[in-house]
């Protein structure tokens, strides 16, 4: 139960990603439909995962930066402002030196550290600095006293940036902290919950396509015997004679360079993986349903639909198939955790997914930070897939329990 | 099926024409093994049977485990393909029909099988598995199947609740009596019993005997029965072959067989039956050895290593069925 509700928040969580995620890409396409824009809707979103929140590896798990780390992080930010604003002064000879210093100089030096998303930040410095362009223009302070209010905006509005932001904004931006950041100052939180998506989509597609192809191949090979048995125990024979992760990385190197090698279009990124998979999965299914289709054709209801004169493949879809249901669905069930794992080892490689986060490429990107200490988003992407993987593997126990006729519970 | 029907069917009875004629039937199974699946041997199931059943009768069939009689049903309604031999239904053969061809057999010739457990699809109803076959072959116009299909399962003597419960949440007597209204269902007028009650206890065996009883004599069903239970088949059939190891050894009526039985084979299968009389005592003859394998079956009569009756020519030659008094036929040669 506990293992199902798991499942469900994941699989709620990856849906909401990819609903939200195809409805934007369809409304920017095709323009008839556009998302409305919510704080809340927006939280997760491949802009959202890759957005700079902070500066690169605030520690994670719910660890703060210490103060003198803050005022080292704000210092920095603020020295970049004071720079800008410098080079605008200069370009600009008519430009009142006054003023400019006026506005560089506002209580830096007392400077709290901005607790604002970097990009918040860096929208309310240039709408500062666009003031600052617009008084610059008119020219001297002393010579037009009523420039004076409109400075005064301008230094309150930088005050503000030094007030952390509050109601969901505030909350949403320290979520996004509460797992830390990578090292590029994206929130590895954002990152983790995002992947899910990928990890969703990948076991899906892949336990779909893996166990009806596989169903349909062994059953029609046990139902029609003969050569079709023959040519399709030859073909799994020799495909699972290959180690898996071998054949699987030399599937996907197959196709960089091709039209699917591209990074604009991350769904199609994704169909080498999903091919891949799918070529190297669908064995699995196909062996064991193919030994149940054998027993099962032996059956008296089966001969009496043939005795009735039904057609083989009218036989084999509505009395074999049918029967093998169970095995389907646990199959569905391992494929789907045998699919994730493998986009993480495939991404780990640099093989896997090349568009937006996912945990194999979080672990990756990882590597360099372990060694120095900074453990949490090898931690995050870890939790995240252990959770998803342990709650499978015991949903597909209890399947394997529920529909195996020789259990006795 | 209407009185008219069943009475048109009575007529026909009398008819030389057998609704059902085999001729030499021989079905031999490849064994295969060893290296690269070559063919070693054939099982010998079904060795040149000839039988014919006419209109409206009850044939049984018996014989131990392996004989080859629930092969002999399959190969009658072509459920498994004949290595020589023909099958002529209603004057026509059908033993070289293709799947199209015999769609309107497919329909007239039914099966029951033995076993009620593995005989229902699990994941049907059954008025699911019972209208799949009225629509297949339309017995009736579409607006009726539902009619058509409450007639069956009530005509099997089940309450019209069956209709939608699963297969596994009946007895095996009920199943049994699914079993039937499915072979019922395409509305057939012939139908082979695979041993339709020895998976069932005594009392429901009786039970679904009656049934079939009714339902012979309501609907006119020529049956070809097949048993290991000669009491089953004294009481339920009017002519009886008995088999061993794929060769009919006797043919004879059910009426007093116990009087006409010849075969030695066919005496230790009556004596082999406990007599329901404590006084009526009678010597016993207790077979000794076992079934020749039907791999290698011996060159003569294939019952002549465990007949107390044995001469010389039945280790060398197989007897031909030879016709003996009204509708007997016996192969031995000691008699």
């Amino acid at each position: 139960m506990v293992a199902l509700g798991v499942i469900a928040c994941y699989a709620a969580i990856g849906l909401w990603v990819l609903g939200t995620d195809a409805a934007k890409r369809l409304g920017e396409r095709t323009g008839w439909w556009s998302v409305p824009a919510s704080p809340l809707l927006d939280a997760l979103t491949v802009e959202r995962a890759d957005e700079v929140v902070g500066a690169p590896e605030i520690p994670g798990f719910g660890i703060r930066p210490r103060p003198e780390e803050r005022v080292r992080i704000a210092q920095s930010y603020l020295d970049e402002f004071r720079k800008r604003v410098n080079i605008r002064v200069r370009n600009r000879a008519e430009a009142d030196q006054r003023a400019a210093d006026a506005i560089a100089g506002i209580r830096f030096a007392e400077a709290t550290p901005p607790n604002w998303p970097i990009a918040e930040f860096r929208e309310r410095i240039k709408a500062a600095l666009d003031d600052l362009d617009a008084i610059a223009e008119v020219g001297e302070v002393d010579r037009h006293p009523e420039l004076l209010p409109r400075i005064e905006k301008v230094e309150r509005d930088i005050a503000s940036m030094l007030v952390a932001p509050a109601g969901v904004r505030g909350m949403l931006y320290h979520a996004r902290l509460a797992l830390g950041t990578d090292r590029q100052g994206r929130s590895i939180l954002v990152r983790a919950v995002y992947s899910i998506k990928v990890a969703i989509q990948i076991g899906l597609v892949v336990a779909l396509v893996a166990v009806l192809f596989g169903s349909v191949l062994g059953a029609a090979a046990a139902f029609f015997g003969g050569w079709v048995d023959l040519a399709v125990v030859w073909l799994y024979s020799t495909l699972s004679s290959l180690p898996d992760l071998v054949l699987l990385g030399v599937l996907v190197f197959m196709f960089t360079g091709s039209i699917f090698d591209d990074v604009t279009k991350p769904w199609l990124s994704l169909v080498p993986i999903y091919a891949a998979m799918c070529l190297t999965f669908w064995i699995g299914p196909c062996r064991v349903v193919r030994g149940e289709v054998m027993k099962i054709k032996e059956l008296e209801y089966i001969q009496a639909a043939r005795a009735i004169g039904f057609g083989r493949a009218y036989i084999l879809i509505r009395h074999a198939l049918p029967n093998t249901l169970h095995l389907m669905f646990i199959n569905f069930s391992l494929l789907f955790i045998a699919a994730i794992k493998n986009e993480v080892v495939l991404s780990f490689l640099g093989l896997g997914v090349k568009v937006g986060p996912s945990w194999g490429r979080m672990i990756q990107e990882s590597t360099p930070q372990v060694i120095n200490g900074f453990y949490w988003q090898i931690g995050a992407a870890t939790v995240f897939m252990f959770f998803l993987v342990l709650a499978f593997n015991i949903v597909s126990d209890a399947l394997q329990d529920a529909f195996d006729p020789k259990h006795v519970s | 099926m209407t009185a008219v029907d069943s009475a048109a069917a009575k007529a026909t009875a009398a008819s030389a024409e057998p609704l059902l004629r085999v001729e030499g039937l021989v079905k031999h199974f490849p064994v295969r093994g060893g290296v690269l699946n070559a063919v070693r041997g054939h099982v010998h199931a079904v060795n040149g049977v000839s039988l014919a059943v006419y209109r409206g009768e009850v044939v049984g069939v018996v014989g131990e485990s392996g004989c080859g009689k629930s092969t002999l049903g399959k190969l009658v309604i072509r459920l498994i393909e004949p290595t020589r031999g023909t099958i002529t239904y209603a004057g026509q053969e059908i033993t070289g029909l293709g799947h199209a061809d015999l769609m309107p057999f497919r329909r007239k010739m039914q099966i029951i099988f033995q076993d009620p457990f593995s005989s229902l699809n699990p994941r049907l109803t059954v008025a699911g598995l019972l209208k799949e076959a009225v629509r297949f072959h339309r017995v009736v116009p579409p607006g009726e199947v539902d009619a058509y299909v409450s007639g069956l399962i009530a005509k099997v003597g089940l309450r019209t609740e069956a209709r939608g419960k699963f297969p596994h949440e009946f007895s095996g007597g009920q199943r049994q009596r699914i079993g039937i209204a499915r072979a019922l269902a395409t509305n057939p007028e012939f139908i082979v019993a695979d041993e339709p009650v020895s998976a069932l206890d005594v009392s429901i065996q009786a039970q679904v005997l009656n049934l079939m009883t009714d339902l012979k004599t309501d609907l006119g069903l020529t049956i070809l029965f097949i048993s290991h239970d000669l009491k089953v088949v004294e009481h339920f059939c009017d002519r009886v072959l008995v088999m061993y190891l794929g060769f009919v050894v006797e043919e004879l009526p059910c009426a007093r067989l116990h009087e006409r039985a010849m075969h030695p084979y066919t005496r230790a299968l009556l004596g082999a039956n406990p007599i329901d009389d404590p006084d009526d005592r009678r010597p016993l003859t207790i077979l000794k050895g076992d079934v020749p394998s039907p791999l290698t079956p011996p060159k003569g009569c294939p019952f002549a290593g465990r007949c107390p009756q044995v001469i010389d020519r039945c280790r060398s030659e197989m007897p031909p069925l030879e016709n003996k008094s009204d509708g007997q036929r016996v192969a031995c040669w000691a008699v």
